[in-house]
This record gives C-alpha cells, sequence and structure tokens, in this order.
C-alpha cells in the first residue's frame, strides 16, 4: 500500500493537479485561526507551519511573518483559514473567515475546517478567477496530508538515490517536492522558537521542543567543550609538528614508518582527533555527522583499549605472554627445520633434482639457525619491550591491533625471507624457460614491434650460396653460439624447475598464511576504523532522522470529502547508512584482484608488501 | 527518358560478371564453362633414378640418428673410450672444415664473408660452455627414471626426423627446431652417462652429427653428386654395421627401412602419379601470383 501510495504521490507532483495541503498534526486540536506557511508552486502545494490564533491585529500578524521571512529566507504567508467546530455551526464565524480572504489575500485561498471530534473534516481552495476581487471563485480540489512537524524538522532527507526502484522521472519530482517540504520546514526553525505560553501579541499553535534546560550536565559539557578543544588542538598540532620534524624524514627511518602499520594507524588516530578537535564550525549535516562518528569510534576505540590493557595487566599476563613467545617462535622454526628436511628428502615422490635440492635446503637450514639465534638473543627483553608496547593499547584498540600485525611481521621475518628467495629463484627459472622456450621454436621477441618474430638461427643460413647474411657480420656467430648454449640451459632449467617451483610453493603458502593473519588483524582494523557508529545508533534509536522518503497512510477516503492521508517518515536502510557515513580508513593495504594475484604467484613477482617497488619497476 | 522497347532481338550473352544486372538466375552459368576445364596442370613427371638420389637426404638423417644411438650405447657399455670419440670426432671435423672449403673453392665462404676466425670463436665459446655444464648435465636427471628419460630420447629423435629441413616448402619445416630437438635428446642421452666427460663428448659429438654433417652433405650434393651417393652408401653400410654389432634384429628391420624409403617409395611415387587427376578451372579460387609482402611490410 505504502509504495502504491508513493506512485500516486509521484503522479500528483507535476504542476497543475490537486493541491496538496500539508498539515502538522500537533495543530490538529488548535483553536481556529489563521494558516501561516509557505506555498510552493511548483508542487502546488501549501506547507502549513502554524496557526495563529484569534484574537489577533492584522499588522502584527504581517509583521511577524515578515521578520520570519528575514530571518529564515522562506516566503512564509497567511494561506487560508483554520476552524476548528467544538460546538454546533456557527454562521458568523464562517462568514468572518471568508471575509478575512480579502485582508489577507493569497492564491488558492485555503479554508480548512474541523467539525465536532476528529472525523469530519472539511477543506476547500478558492481561487480568484480574474484579477478583481469580486470576480467568481472556483474551487480545486484538496488533498490533505498530515505531518509530524519534529519528525520532519529534525530528520535529513537522503538523496533519492537511495531508492532505486522507483523509476527516474517519477523519483526526481516527488524527491523534487518532498524536498521543497523537508526543507521548508527545517528552515522556518525561527517560527518555532516563539514560546505557546508567552503573552505576545500574536498567539501561535505548532511544534514545540521540551526546553533547553533539560540537562545542566548537557550544558555543562557545551560550554566546556570549546577551552577543551581548543587545548587537544594546540596539543596535537604540536605532536604533529614533532612527527614532520626534518629528523624522521631521511631514507631508511621514512621507508621503515611506510612499511610498519603501527605508524600508519598512529597518523591516522592523529588525523582523526584532529578533525574532532578543530575549531573550525562543521559546514553542513554531512560534516556535522562525520566528527560525531569519528569522535564516537575514536571513544569507543579507547575504550576497548583500555579494557584490553586492564584485562592484560591484571594476574600478570604480560610475562606469561613473553614466556609463551620465545617457545613458539623456537616451535615455528622447528616446524620449518622439519619441513625443509622433509623437501631435502624426496617429498612425495617428485623428481627432484638432489644437488640442487641439497644446496637449497642445508641454505635456508642455515637461515633458521641464524634465526633462532636471534630470537634467543632477543628473549630476555622480550618482556619489557611488550610490556611498553602493551601500553600503546591506550590509544585505543586499533593502534594495539597494528602492533600486533607488526609484531607477526617480525617474528615470521625469516618465512618472508625464504619467500623472497623463493620467488626471485623462480621467477628467474620462469622468465628464463619463457625467452629460451621461443628460442627452442626458432622465435624472437622482437622488440621494436612488440610481438614473437621468426627468426632464423640457421648455422647453414650463412653458408648457403647466393644468400648474403641478413644480420650483418657479428650476428651469425653470435646466433650459432646462442643457440647451442641456450638449448642447453633450455634442458637444464627445465631440469631444475622442480626443485625450485616446490620450494617457491612451500614457501609461498606459508607467506600467504601470514599475509591471511595479518589481513584479518587489518581487517579489524578497518573495520574500528570506518564504522560510521554514530550514525548507526541515531538509525538505531532515532529511525526518523535519516530519512529514506516517505510514505503515505490513508486515514480518509470517501467521496465528497477531501482525501486524507498521514505522511511516515522511510528510515534509511543500515546497508546504506554504512556505506553513506562510512570514515576514510587508512587505506595503506594494497588490494589484489584475484586474477592478478593468482598472476602473480604464477610467475613469482612478490605480493603484498614490496607492491610499490614493483611498480617502479614497471 | 522514355525507355523504347529493344529494337534489336539478338539474344542477351550471358557474362561471368556479378557487377551487371543480367536477365539469368543467380545460378546459370552457360554452356562455355566446361570449356575452361583443365587437368593435371601442376603434375610432375619424375625419373625413377632421380627421385632414390633425392631420398638419399632422408636415408642421410635416419643413418645419422641411427649412428648416434649406437654411439651413445657403446658408451653407455663402456666399449667406447671418450677420449677415443673425442679424438675421432675431432680429426673428422678437422677434415669435413677443410673439404668444405676446398670443394667449392672457397666461394661460398667469400659470399657469406665469414671469417675462419669467427669459426673458431664459434666452436671455442660451445666448447667451454658444453665443459663447463658438464657436471650438471651429468647429474640433471638423477631423479628422473631411465625409461622417462628414454622416451623423452626417443619423441625428441622423432621430433628432429619430421622437422628436419629436407628440402622441401612446407609449413611444417623448422631447422632450427629440429636442431634444438636433437640437442636436447643428446642432453638426456648424456646424462644417463655414467661420467661427466662422457656427457661433453657426447654433447659434442650430437653436434658434429646433427649440425655439421647436414652442412657438409648439402654442399656435398650441391657440388658432386657422385661423390655424395658414395657417402651415402657408406655411412648407411657403416650404420647398418654399427647396429649389427648390437642387435641382429634391429639391423635387419633398419636395413628393410632404408630399402623400402630409398628404393619402394620413389616406385609408389611414380606408381601413384598415373592416378593423379587434379582438375583447374573457373570455379578455383583466385590465387595471388606475385608476392606481396613487399607492399605489406
Amino acid at each position: 500500500m505504502p509504495r502504491l501510495l508513493q506512485l500516486l504521490w509521484a503522479q500528483l507532483s507535476g504542476p497543475g493537479m490537486v493541491l496538496k495541503a500539508f498539515f502538522p498534526t500537533c495543530c490538529a486540536s488548535a483553536d481556529s485561526g489563521l494558516l501561516v506557511g509557505r506555498w510552493v508552486p511548483e508542487q502546488s502545494s501549501a506547507v502549513v507551519l502554524a496557526v495563529v490564533h484569534f484574537p489577533f491585529i492584522p499588522v502584527q500578524v504581517k509583521e511577524l511573518l515578515a521578520q520570519v521571512q528575514q530571518a529564515s529566507q522562506v516566503g512564509v504567508a497567511v494561506l487560508g483559514t483554520w476552524c476548528h467546530r467544538r460546538q454546533e455551526p456557527e454562521e458568523s464565524l464562517g462568514h468572518f473567515l471568508e471575509g478575512l480572504g480579502t485582508l489577507f489575500s493569497h492564491e488558492p485561498w485555503l479554508q480548512l475546517c474541523r467539525e465536532r471530534g476528529s472525523k469530519s473534516w472539511n477543506c476547500k481552495a478558492t481561487r480568484r478567477q480574474g484579477p478583481t476581487p469580486l470576480a467568481p471563485a472556483c474551487e480545486d480540489q484538496v488533498m490533505l496530508i498530515f505531518y509530524d512537524q519534529r519528525k520532519v524538522l529534525l530528520s535529513r532527507l537522503h538523496p533519492p538515490a537511495a531508492l532505486p526502484e522507483r523509476q527516474a522521472g517519477d523519483a526526481t519530482a516527488s524527491a523534487g517536492g518532498l524536498a521543497a517540504v523537508f526543507d521548508t520546514v527545517a528552515r522556518s526553525e525561527v517560527l518555532f522558537q516563539s514560546d505557546r505560553f508567552d503573552e505576545g501579541p500574536v498567539r501561535l499553535t505548532h511544534w514545540q521542543s521540551e526546553g533547553v534546560e533539560a540537562s545542566i550536565l548537557v550544558e555543562l559539557a557545551k560550554r566546556a567543550a570549546g577551552p577543551v578543544c581548543l587545548l587537544l588542538a594546540c596539543l596535537l598540532s604540536l605532536v604533529s609538528a614533532a612527527s614532520a620534524c626534518r629528523v624522521f624524514r631521511p631514507w631508511p627511518l621514512s621507508f621503515i614508518w611506510s612499511k610498519l602499520s603501527t605508524c600508519e594507524q598512529l597518523r591516522h588516530r592523529l588525523d582523526q582527533l584532529t578533525l574532532v578537535v578543530s575549531a573550525h564550525r562543521a559546514e553542513g549535516p554531512a560534516q556535522l555527522m562525520r566528527k560525531a562518528n569519528t569522535l564516537v569510534s575514536v571513544l569507543l576505540d579507547m575504550a576497548l583499549g583500555l579494557l584490553l590493557l586492564s584485562w592484560l595487566h591484571r594476574k600478570d599476563r604480560f610475562a606469561h605472554l613473553a614466556e609463551a613467545l620465545v617457545p613458539v617462535a623456537d616451535r615455528v622454526a622447528e616446524e620449518l627445520q622439519h619441513l625443509l628436511q622433509w623437501l631435502m628428502g624426496a617429498p612425495a615422490g617428485l623428481k627432484m633434482n638432489r644437488a640442487l635440492d641439497q644446496v637449497l635446503g642445508r641454505f635456508f637450514l642455515y637461515h633458521i639457525h641464524l634465526w633462532i639465534s636471534y630470537i634467543h638473543l632477543m628473549s630476555p627483553f622480550i618482556e619489557h619491550i611488550l610490556w611498553h608496547l602493551g601500553l600503546s593499547a591506550c590509544l585505543g584498540l586499533t593502534v594495539a591491533l597494528s602492533i600486533l600485525s607488526d609484531i607477526i611481521s617480525l617474528l615470521t621475518f625469516h618465512i618472508y625471507c625464504f619467500y623472497v628467495y623463493g620467488a626471485r629463484l623462480y621467477s628467474l627459472k620462469i622468465h628464463g624457460l619463457s625467452s629460451l622456450w621461443r628460442l627452442f621454436r626458432g622465435k624472437k621477441w622482437n622488440v621494436l614491434r612488440q610481438r614473437v618474430d621468426s627468426c632464423s638461427y640457421d648455422l647453414d643460413q650463412v653458408w648457403r650460396a647466393g644468400i648474403p647474411p641478413r644480420t650483418g657480420e657479428g650476428c651469425p656467430n653470435w646466433h650459432q653460439a646462442a643457440l647451442f648454449i641456450g638449448t642447453l640451459l633450455f634442458t637444464i632449467l627445465i631440469f631444475l624447475l622442480p626443485t625450485t617451483a616446490l620450494y617457491y610453493l612451500v614457501f609461498t603458502l606459508l607467506r600467504l598464511l601470514v599475509v591471511t593473519v595479518q589481513g584479518l588483524v587489518h581487517l579489524l582494523v578497518d573495520l574500528i576504523n570506518s564504522l560510521p557508529l554514530y550514525s548507526l545508533g541515531l538509525r538505531l534509536c532515532r529511525p526518523y532522522r535519516l530519512a529514506a522518503g516517505v510514505k503515505f497512510r490513508v486515514l480518509e477516503h470517501e467521496a465528497g470529502r477531501p482525501l486524507r492521508l498521514l505522511m511516515q517518515i522511510n528510515p534509511l536502510p543500515f546497508s546504506h547508512v554504512v556505506r553513506t557515513y562510512r570514515l576514510p580508513s587508512c587505506g595503506c593495504h594494497p588490494k589484489h584482484s584475484w586474477g592478478s594475484l593468482c598472476r602473480k604467484l604464477f610467475f613469482g613477482e612478490l605480493i603484498y608488501p614490496w607492491r610499490q617497488r614493483g611498480d617502479k619497476q614497471d | 527518358m522514355c525507355a523504347q522497347p529493344v529494337a534489336n532481338t539478338k539474344e542477351v550473352r550471358w557474362q561471368k560478371v556479378l557487377y551487371e544486372r543480367q536477365p539469368f538466375p543467380d545460378n546459370y552459368v552457360d554452356r562455355r564453362f566446361l570449356e575452361e576445364l583443365r587437368k593435371n596442370i601442376y603434375a610432375r613427371k619424375y625419373q625413377y633414378w632421380a627421385v632414390v638420389f633425392e631420398s638419399s637426404v632422408v636415408i642421410q638423417q635416419l643413418c645419422s640418428v641411427c649412428v648416434f644411438v649406437v654411439i651413445w650405447w657403446y658408451m653407455d657399455e663402456g666399449l667406447l673410450a671418450p677420449q677415443w670419440l673425442f679424438g675421432t670426432g675431432l680429426a673428422s671435423s678437422l677434415i669435413g672444415y677443410v673439404l668444405f672449403d676446398f670443394i667449392d673453392g672457397g666461394e661460398g665462404r667469400k659470399k657469406s664473408g665469414r671469417t675462419r676466425w669467427a669459426d673458431l670463436k664459434s666452436a671455442l665459446v660451445f666448447i667451454t660452455f658444453t665443459y663447463g655444464f658438464s657436471p650438471v648435465l651429468k647429474t640433471l636427471t638423477e631423479s628422473v627414471s631411465t625409461d622417462t628419460i628414454y622416451a623423452m630420447a626417443v619423441f625428441m629423435l622423432l621430433g628432429h626426423l619430421i622437422f628436419f629441413d629436407y628440402g622441401a616448402n612446407a609449413a611444417i619445416v623448422s631447422s632450427t627446431l629440429s636442431l634444438n630437438m636433437a640437442i636436447f635428446a643428446s642432453v638426456c642421452l648424456a646424462s644417463r652417462l655414467p661420467r661427466s666427460l662422457h656427457a661433453f663428448i657426447m654433447v659434442t659429438f650430437a653436434i658434429q652429427i646433427f649440425a655439421l654433417w647436414p652442412m657438409l652433405q648439402k654442399k656435398l650434393k650441391a657440388c658432386t653428386p657422385r661423390s655424395y651417393v658414395g657417402v651415402t652408401l657408406l655411412f648407411a653400410f657403416s650404420a647398418l654395421g654399427g647396429l649389427l654389432s648390437i642387435s641382429a634384429v634391429g639391423a635387419i628391420l633398419f636395413a628393410l627401412l632404408l630399402i623400402s624409403i630409398s628404393c619402394l617409395c620413389p616406385f609408389y611415387l611414380i606408381r601413384l602419379q598415373l592416378f593423379k587427376e587434379n582438375i583447374h578451372g573457373p570455379w578455383d579460387e583466385a590465387e595471388i601470383k606475385e608476392d606481396l609482402s613487399r607492399f605489406l611490410s
């Protein structure tokens, strides 16, 4: 049903159709008076904002409207009359209300009537056809739409792109109409500031906030926020100035900074805090929402970090961790040794080249030996290092996770080295084989045309009578030698390839395991960093604040009476909330497509950390 | 423009063109159509002995492969000392080198502009590299089963025979690929030999017999056909003799193969030539006679 009515609305929102009167629900029980609001001629809709009660002095009403118009830049005018009959109809009031039409001239002139209870409503819109006030009036059809003024005022309408199921033309028309309504209500906030109980010259009925003095704590926090932000901003600027210091710029240091995810995370955290405490006022609701999201995400992150820290400090868990870490590293090294010894035998009955196998295996074993000595050298200091690093958890869980990721990187450095050696060797073989395969078939790579040409390496090419050598004097000589040696090398490489490929495969799998673990940690960090928690909370507790659109419910539909609809706000779906308000994360982790990853793995190009260098080589 | 009815009632003649509108159905052909039929315009008359002479290239190559395998077998069994093979190979290569220039009186060398220094350099580079790699070659296929190696060598030698440039103008011919396959086979077989010196000498011998020997043959065939026939017969008999010393059945089969290729196949070719019936006519595809490659490049 709501969908159908949306379509109906879309159909009717062109020019020259049924007149739509938006009427706030809070005014439904107000006393008779004048309707104050804005007329949107493009949508032929009248947005009623408030009711002015009797008695009033017309000049004062006009003055008030002029003030509001100046403050809010909205064309507020008297749209018509409102009559709430509690008793028997009084003829005189009706005439009086009609007479007001001449006082506040407006085209069309709305006459809204509610009769005895809430059951029957009456609505007329008259438009004079001639320029003179005495010309015969004609009546338009009117559709009465009730809206909750508070919700419409507070909600933020999201672009119609969020509603893909509607057709484009209708969507723009109806969304334009809705946007005008929402905009009008939001901008005439000035009008709602006047208090109902004030004894002013003009009495109004409209939605009224519950009062600003609801919580003194909020007020105090608001007052304190300014100086605190200023202080924090000063501190942050000091920190960022220190981090931008030239001492940290030179080559090896900057390279290390760019590789450590902790540094990236700290930089990101600094940016976040700078954004939160910046002295500039947020421009627009999007900016405000972003600030709020960032603040909430930072606070949650820090809370989680502190929780982790307190958990770690209880029962002296740092010592346990440090004690466990060295045996784990030892264990990993031992497992690797076993793996290498297995590879040096005849793994899975594969035809390995024994000599190369032994050479590679011994090389890697020596590497592991070096690694174990290094770990044992480090073991007395590990507890202190861990304790100091653990303190950084008070900067947030994400920082702690980044440190964890870096520790994993450092502890699996030997795996990384093996992987690099294996990949280099393998890629050398693959590239050698691919070019030697061309030579084997008697082809060569033409650099100028970027293609494979056939090329005669014939031994007797130059000896054949009557055919002068095409390639000059030195080349045939070179060709012959290249042909023989190339074929020899091709044979050798093809028989050595399985050995290299097996080592490469095993170490790549190990490396991928480590990268996957690190990737999961980074994913978690990114999740905490980029999740718009404030927006999600808002969506959960105050669904109307983030509007995706509206739906209409039919209140009354009878022949001879105006159609009465209730406008309800459609909340934005959670997925759209996340998509719209996602915070920018570090984005320092390169993203691969699966195809390119497989291609890189096959050709022995290094994946994950050294991507930038690879790009430079290209 | 008023079209008058055509006065002359002369029969409109059908033309074999598509660019004019004619009062015939699309699939109409005229009586003259078959006048252009021609038969066997490209058929050649072969002389029996000429074909036998030409088939000697195939004989030579088969014998080369046979000699190579026989020599490898002797080395593998330890009946042939590598030094002896090296000495013989070196001597025969030198004789062949001298003969190569002697046959045409140094004319081919002058045309190609190739110096003796370049030849020496090629030979030195090759020998140095092969000698350097021979220990690697020795351990290369240790873990691969001997049967696999044999199968691979057989396939490679067959490939060598298939892709060899026998003088035919066909797309499949690639002398580079053929030579490379022969060297691959020789490396495979050499890796089965007991020592690295054996392997080195085996690969060197492969180069001599698969690369240098066909060059000399080609020149011999072009300049002195008679001596070429003698050399071919000698080579074939020596290959047969070598094979006989290993296996009599193999030698008989090889002899039958050689005879069938050199005598029976030419006979059949000439007999079958009688049944040749190629028809040519206007229905043939257009043939581009001129070489257009100069416009394309």
